[in-house]
C-alpha cells in the first residue's frame, strides 16, 4: 500500500525547522569533505552521516521495511565508508550516489535473505512501494535537507514513467525482484519485463544526466 | 547475438540486480576479462545511483549523526586493540610468502601515501583560511571547571571561516554543543561541535545560505532534542564581528 504523501509545503518553514542547517554541505563542496575523510577527520565523518542519512535511511527502510534493520544497514554503509576512507580519491564518482548504491545492494542482500527464509514477506509488501506519480514528495523541512532538488527531479523522473515502465523498476531497483520473479509478479512473460527495464532505464538515464554535476 | 552482445544487453538488468542468480554470476564473470562492459556497467552504476534519491528522505533527527558516528568509530577503537597482534601476523605470513607479500607491502604502501596525501591536502586548506583571515574573533568560555575558548578566523577570499573551540568537556548527556551563525535576519543554525578537553574541534565552515550577511556567531548548549531555528539553550559564546 503506497505511504501517504502530503502536498508540498509553499517555501514556508514549519516551525521546528532548521534554515540553511545542513545545505552547507552544497556550498562547501565535496573534494573538501573527501579530503577531510581520507585525512580520518572524525567531524568529516559527522557531517558526511548528517548530509547523507535521510536519504539512505530513506531508501533502506523503503526497501526493508523494518528500521531497526534499515538503521544498521546504513550504519553498515557508513561504516564501510570510513574504513574505506583512503579509496575515495575517484572524484569521478559523486559520494552520495556511491553510498546509495551500497545501501541499496546491503539492503537487497538481507531482502533476499529473507525471502530465501521465506518471512516477512507480506511487510515488504506493504511498505516496498515508491509514492504515486502524481503525488509530491512527502512532508519534509526541504530547506534543511541538502539534495532535496535532486530528490524532485529523480521524483519527477521516475513519474514520468509509463505506469508500466515504472511498476517494473518499483519491483526490479527498490524490491530487487528478478525478472521471472517480476514476470510472476505482474503475470507476463519474461521478455516484456527485459524490455520494459531496458527503456525504462534507457529514460532514466537521460532524465538523470542533468544531476551528475550535483555534489553532496 | 554473440555472447558479447547479450551481456551489452543485460547490462542494466545487472545494474539493477534483476538478473537471475546464474545469469548474475556469469555476468560478474564476464567483466573479469571484458574491459568494455567492466566500463560500461560501472557507468550505469554511477548514473543509475541517484535513483535511490526518488525516495522520500526520513528527517534529519538531532544527534543521530553523532550517535552513529560515535558506534562506528568505537567500532573501530576495538579493532585497532587487536592491531598489534593482526600486525604480527601479517608479518609472519609476510615472512612465509616473499612475493605475495611485495604486492601487499606496495598496496599498503600506496594506501598510507594517499592517506597522507589526504591528510597535508586538508592540513594545506585549514593553514589558507588561517593565512588568508582578514579578521580574527576569541573568547573565553568556562565549562564545569574547565576554561576553553572559541576562536574564528575569518577568510573574506573563500568566505569561509575556521573555528576552534578548546578546553571544553564533551557535552553532558542528553545536550550538545550547538555552534550558529548571526545575521541581520536572525540566527542559523550550524554544526553540533564534538568537544573534547584533550584537543581542540577544528572546523572550516562555509558561509551560511541565506542572504542576509553574517554578523558573528554563537555557542550554546542545547538540548539534543532541540531542532528550532532558534537557540533555546545556554548561550556560551556570543561573538559580533
Amino acid at each position: 500500500m503506497p505511504r501517504p504523501v502530503p502536498p508540498r509545503q509553499g517555501g514556508a518553514d514549519p516551525p521546528d525547522a532548521a534554515p540553511g542547517g545542513s545545505r552547507r554541505f552544497a556550498l562547501a563542496g565535496e573534494a573538501s569533505l573527501r579530503r577531510r575523510l581520507v585525512a580520518r577527520d572524525e567531524q568529516a565523518l559527522v557531517e558526511l552521516i548528517e548530509a547523507a542519512s535521510p536519504w539512505l535511511l530513506g531508501v533502506t527502510r523503503s526497501m526493508l521495511a523494518d528500521h531497526d534493520e534499515a538503521d544498521e544497514v546504513v550504519l553498515e554503509v557508513f561504516a564501510s565508508a570510513w574504513d574505506r576512507a583512503s579509496g575515495l580519491g575517484d572524484e569521478n564518482e559523486m559520494l552520495l550516489p556511491w553510498l546509495l548504491r551500497i545501501a541499496r545492494n546491503r539492503a537487497l542482500d538481507r531482502l533476499r535473505g529473507r525471502r530465501r527464509r521465506r518471512l516477512k514477506l507480506a511487510r515488504a509488501d506493504a511498505y516496498g512501494e515508491l509514492p504515486p506519480a502524481q503525488a509530491g514528495p512527502a512532508e519534509v523541512d526541504e530547506a534543511a535537507l541538502p539534495g532535496w532538488h535532486v530528490h524532485e527531479s529523480v521524483h519527477g523522473a521516475l513519474a514520468g514513467l509509463p505506469e508500466e515502465q515504472r511498476s517494473v523498476v518499483r519491483l526490479a531497483y527498490f524490491r530487487g525482484l528478478t525478472h521471472s520473479e517480476i514476470a510472476r509478479e505482474l503475470a507476463i512473460p519474461v521478455g516484456t519485463v527485459k524490455t520494459r527495464l531496458r527503456l525504462a532505464f534507457g529514460k532514466l538515464r537521460v532524465a538523470l544526466a542533468p544531476i551528475k554535476d550535483w555534489v553532496l | 547475438m554473440t555472447t558479447h552482445d547479450w551481456y551489452v544487453e543485460h547490462r542494466e538488468a545487472y545494474v539493477a540486480r534483476s538478473l537471475e542468480p546464474g545469469e548474475e554470476r556469469a555476468f560478474r564473470n564476464h567483466l573479469v576479462h571484458c574491459d568494455e562492459c567492466a566500463r560500461g556497467t560501472d557507468r550505469l552504476a554511477r548514473e543509475l545511483g541517484w535513483l535511490g534519491m526518488a525516495v522520500d528522505p526520513v528527517p534529519p533527527e538531532p544527534g543521530r549523526a553523532r550517535r552513529m558516528a560515535s558506534v562506528i568509530l568505537a567500532r573501530r577503537n576495538r579493532w585497532r586493540r587487536w592491531l598489534p597482534l593482526a600486525a604480527a601476523a601479517a608479518l609472519a605470513l609476510a615472512a612465509g610468502g616473499a612475493a605475495l607479500g611485495g604486492r601487499s607491502e606496495r598496496r599498503e604502501l600506496r594506501t598510507l601515501l594517499a592517506e597522507r596525501e589526504g591528510e597535508l591536502a586538508a592540513l594545506q586548506d585549514t593553514l589558507s583560511v588561517l593565512r588568508r583571515a582578514h579578521q580574527v574573533l576569541q573568547t573565553r568560555i568556562s565549562m564545569d571547571g574547565h576554561e576553553g575558548g572559541l576562536l574564528i578566523f575569518q577568510d573574506a577570499v573563500s568566505h569561509r571561516w575556521c573555528v576552534i573551540v578548546h578546553g571544553l568537556p564533551p557535552a553532558p548527556a542528553g545536550s550538545v554543543y550547538q555552534f550558529w551563525f548571526i545575521t541581520e535576519t536572525g540566527m542559523v543554525r550550524s554544526v553540533e561541535v564534538n568537544a573534547d578537553t584533550r584537543r581542540p574541534a577544528f572546523m572550516t565552515l562555509p558561509m551560511p545560505g541565506v542572504a542576509a550577511p553574517v554578523m558573528g556567531a554563537a555557542l550554546t548548549m542545547e538540548p539534543v532534542v532541540n531542532r528550532s531555528s532558534e537557540p533555546r539553550g545556554v548561550t556560551l559564546a556570543h561573538l559580533v564581528f
